[in-house]
């Protein structure tokens, strides 16, 4: 076989290259590049410098993180306070019936106590009306009591949603929707929603606009700074006593972990502080609220049973209690200690996970890898750059998708959840245990008879496997035995069999692909109209997986033969004569001379190439997926097919990543077990 | 079996070619005489209710009632086939021409420097070529469409082609370097030619049947995908042919008279391009496998 592309006899030490390098003995020894003079300076600096960088950033990230953890802090403490009044309103204008004159009294004699920027209204579904507005906009024409306009339709839709959102949870016995809405509003300030239900049944809704929100608490700048540069200068003053860099690299560690852990403790100090003032400010606000319902209750004779419960009023938006604030108003200690304590450990995570990855970078600056990064990078700039573009394009669309695709095998991400961080959505290995540890092959149907679970992945690799092996081992037969055909001495016609047989392999296989779903179609597919002829009857092919696993067999079969043919067809022409000449005078027979000559002969052309078809074929996506579609149910799936169709059919892309991930594992197991064999019998 | 000098009858050996070439070519001959029959049906002619035997065999030759070149001209004016080759044939030549680029480059590095990294960089361009497919999938389309916001672009099909293609044309690249003889370039490095100066003007032209090769690989590749094109070309126009044909004959469309048309004009070049090549391509795989 001609070869115009050939390779080199393997890459031997030291091959091609030190041609464009300069070879002036300072090869890539790590570290014998620097000069000697002036090396502990150097190295103190480079350990500051570490140093500085690496617990600038962390406290630079704890910051951000911190700011962000107390702005939530400080969103929740508006939300709860104006839960209270909201749910406290909806108590009151429960008692009122829900509608008519006595909600507006409520509401008017409600308003007085309403901080200045807030706004309540009452909205009954019964005539869709609005009841009761302190809304700045409901005054004049437009001042309760009215029917809702044309352009206040998200209002009732608001209200039917509540609405929905109730029954469903009481039908389902379990809090699945959202009983509270809650939406920024331009001006900064929050509009919360709620249902009022009156015996039983929803009949409106109340909502409370509130004043923008208090700008949160920021970190302080001093103190982070403070974390950043004591540390530093204790290094600094370090660094002229210690000789030895081996101690001064502890004691930039030793400052990287006091620097840290300092910032933590006042992290963990001003949260706490945040979130026990927030208990404390919600009991006062619940307090607060039911004085002046009780007061209401009593001025506009309102039904004072049930009794009223204000610790329900601080509630999550499923109208849950939280159980933060007691019953009588009074922080409730222990549930406050506990999430305390969750607090306290989440920040310890943080800040751990920060002072891990800055020790990291701190020593890779500090012991000289950076320093010896940008030696080599200088040193093969050439290189470097000539293969940076296609590195860059790599590194975006391939070796981070690889790696991205390994971190999804171990979330449950699905479509619908795909914004949510990474880190909400990990389960470990769940998806690895779902995968394979499910032995249920065979499962019981409803009538008692036992079905084939082709779901199952076991099914699906042994599937797999009886797919690569019947059609590697039918392809290579027949590409065999049609190349020797063709080797035969004089053969007419032989350079235009060649051709033609060839086609198959040059039709895009996609084509092919749908060619022969088509040919098998049961009705006007010619393969039942050739069964016909024959006075058989035409099968559906595609109901029973063993009709179905032929129809791609014999599509496979038709693409795969003539690489089979050509590389056999190669190798045969390029055995010499005279061998067969000599055997012949040997008195071999035909046989003898079929596999002493013949077969050693074909034996490096056609290992490779088996093994290069075995992994086509294994992911041999087209074929399967446009020809059976997996049909019928799923059991002529192979394992590439199913991969895709969890992640682009089911959308749940954890699971289709944990699968892909195996069949990575399983390839990459060939090949290092193909590796090692066939160096074995290349040695031997 | 077998050998050269062979006293062997030939005639069982043509009956079998025969047989096998016919085999081959059904399904090929069958395409062509649906898309010249002029009609959108699987079936070749149309059967009466209960046919003679005769008309059974009719059903099976591929050879249509009678020959028009309608399908032809609506695949091409009627339905938005003209506007999915016009999709491919941008994608496949931006995917030849970047690829090839990235390609020559980084195989010249490989091939001529000596660097730290340089043998983790070819193992690793090695086992990307083991990474199924659809764990990339996910990732790309994540990148591509949500971070990138290339959903339905040519450009997003273009960048993935082309780098998904590199570390295939890379190995066979610097294989081909390697041969090369260094002298030239030593002499041209004496001379005070720039590194840049004997890449374009020494190498690359020596290197011409290598990278013509690489670039029409690079041109069948992206031309016959099908799998990512599906996935990030949601929207009809944007399709590509291999997208477009699907589309014909799936679902709960049976156009197959488009389909066929279709087939035969997206696989005319490919089919030229491949009995041109397949010489090279042959040797270029399993050589490369070898190594791996």
């Amino acid at each position: 076989m001609r070869n115009p592309v050939p390779h080199p006899p393997s890459s031997e030490p030291g091959n091609p290259a030190a041609l464009l390098t300069d070879s002036s003995g300072l090869d890539g020894a790590p570290g014998s590049g620097e000069p000697s003079g002036g090396a502990g300076a150097l190295r103190r600096w480079r350990v500051l410098v570490g140093l500085f960088l690496s617990l600038g950033v962390a406290l630079f990230i704890a910051q951000g993180l911190l700011a962000k953890a107390l702005d939530s802090v400080s969103t929740e403490r508006a939300d709860r306070q104006s839960f209270v009044s909201l749910r406290a309103l909806e108590d009151l204008v429960q008692r009122a019936g829900g509608s008519g004159d006595a909600v507006r009294a409520v509401v008017d004699s409600w308003k007085t106590q309403l901080p200045a920027g807030s706004a309540v209204r009452v909205v009954a579904f019964s005539g869709i009306r609005l009841e009761a507005s302190t809304f700045p906009e409901d005054v004049g024409e437009r001042a309760a009591p009215r029917r809702l306009s044309r352009e206040e339709k998200p209002l009732y839709d608001r209200g039917q949603r509540l609405r929905a959102a109730v029954e469903t949870n009481r039908e389902e016995g379990s809090a699945r929707k959202l009983e509270v809405e809650a939406e920024a509003l331009p001006d900064g300030g929050r509009l919360l929603s709620a249902p009022v239900e009156v015996e039983g049944s929803v009949v409106g809704m109340v909502e409370l606009a509130t004043a923008p929100l208090a700008a949160p608490l920021k970190p302080s700048l001093p103190t982070l700074l403070l974390c950043w540069l004591l540390p530093l200068a204790l290094c600094a003053v370090a660094s002229f006593v210690v000789r030895r860099q081996g101690v001064l690299v502890a004691v930039s560690v030793v400052a990287l972990v006091v620097g840290l852990g300092a910032y933590g403790s006042y992290s963990l100090g001003t949260l706490g502080a945040e979130v026990r003032g927030t208990q404390t400010l919600v009991a006062e606000q619940v307090r607060a609220m039911s004085e002046r319902a009780q007061a209401v209750m009593a001025e506009r004779q309102l039904a004072t049973e049930p009794a009223l419960r204000p610790g329900d009023w601080d509630a999550d938006a499923y109208r849950r209690p939280l159980g933060l604030v007691s019953p009588e108003g009074q922080v409730n200690e222990s549930v406050v200690s506990a999430r305390m304590e969750e607090l306290r450990s989440g920040v310890s995570r943080a800040i751990t996970g920060l002072g891990v990855a800055a020790l990291v970078v701190l020593l890779f600056i500090g012991l000289g890898g950076v320093h010896r990064t940008v030696a080599t990078v200088v040193e093969n700039r050439t290189a470097y750059l000539y293969i940076a573009p296609a590195m860059v394009g790599m590194l975006v669309l391939v070796f981070f998708p690889f790696f991205y695709g390994i971190a999804l095998s171990f979330t449950d991400s699905t479509l619908y959840n795909a914004g949510q961080p990474f880190m909400n959505l990990w389960v470990g290995l769940r998806n690895y245990v779902e995968i394979l540890g499910d032995f249920n092959i065979v499962k019981r149907a409803q009538d008692g008879s036992l079905v084939f679970n082709y779901l199952n992945f076991y099914y699906t690799l042994f599937f797999t496997v009886v797919w690569t092996i019947t059609n590697v081992v039918l392809g290579v037969t027949l590409g065999l035995v049609l190349a020797l055909i063709l080797n035969v001495d004089k053969l007419a016609l032989r350079p235009v069999y060649r051709v033609l047989l060839i086609l198959p392999w040059a039709m895009p296989n996609y084509i092919t692909a749908l060619i022969w779903k088509g040919m098998f179609h049961q009705q006007f597919g010619v393969v039942n109209h050739i069964i016909r002829m024959f006075g058989g009857q035409g099968l559906s092919w595609y109901d029973t997986p063993f009709t179905s696993f032929l129809t791609v067999l014999a599509t496979n079969g038709w693409l795969s033969f003539p690489f089979m043919m050509v590389v056999s067809l190669g190798a045969l022409q390029s055995i010499p004569m005279e061998l067969y000449e000599a055997a012949r005078v040997d008195g071999a027979s035909r046989w003898q001379q079929f596999t002493a000559i013949t077969l050693p002969a074909l034996k490096p052309a056609l290992v490779p190439a088996v093994i290069l078809s075995v992994v086509w074929t294994f992911n041999q996506f087209n074929v399967i997926f446009l020809v059976t579609e997996g049909e019928p149910s799923h059991s002529t799936e192979i394992l590439i097919t199913q991969a895709y169709k969890y992640a682009f059919q089911l959308y749940r892309h954890g699971y289709a990543a944990a699968y892909s991930t195996i069949i990575f594992g399983i390839l990459l197991l060939y090949s290092m077990v193909q590796n090692r064999v066939s160096r074995a019998t290349e040695a031997a | 079996m077998f050998s050269r000098r062979d006293g062997i009858p030939h005639w069982p050996l043509h009956v079998l070619l025969v047989l096998f070439t016919l085999f081959a070519l059904y399904p090929i001959l069958w395409v062509i005489s649906i898309a010249f029959s002029g009609r959108q049906s699987l079936a070749i002619t149309t059967l009466p209710e209960s046919p003679t035997a005769l008309e059974r065999v009719r059903a099976i030759i591929p050879w249509p009632e009678t020959w028009s070149a309608s399908n032809f001209t609506s695949v091409m004016t009627e339905q938005p086939f003209g506007h999915w080759l016009f999709n491919s044939a941008v994608i496949a030549l931006g995917t030849t021409v970047v690829g090839v680029f990235l390609a020559c480059t980084a195989a010249y590095a490989f091939s001529r420097f000596k660097f730290v990294g340089q043998r983790t960089g070819m193992m690793a361009f090695l086992v990307s070529q083991m990474f199924p497919g659809t764990l990339m999938l996910i990732p790309l389309y994540i990148i591509l469409v949500q971070w990138l916001g290339l959903g339905s672009s040519r450009l997003g099909l273009m960048i993935v082609y082309a780098t998904t293609s590199i570390p295939f044309s890379v190995w066979m690249l610097k294989g081909y370097f390697d041969t090369i003889p260094k002298d030239l370039e030593e002499a041209a490095l004496m001379e005070g030619a720039s590194v840049g100066k004997i890449f374009w003007t020494i190498i690359l032209p020596l290197a011409k049947p290598a990278v013509a090769v690489t670039a029409l690989f690079s041109f069948m590749t992206a031309w016959n995908e099908f799998i990512l094109a599906a996935t990030f070309m949601d929207q009809e126009a944007m399709y590509t042919a291999p997208v477009g044909l699907r589309f014909f004959v799936g679902g709960y469309s049976q156009q197959w008279g488009y389909f066929a048309a279709g087939s035969i004009i997206v696989s005319i070049p490919v089919v030229f391009l491949f009995l041109f090549l397949q010489k090279y391509l042959v040797s270029g795989l399993t050589a490369g496998s070898v190594k791996g």
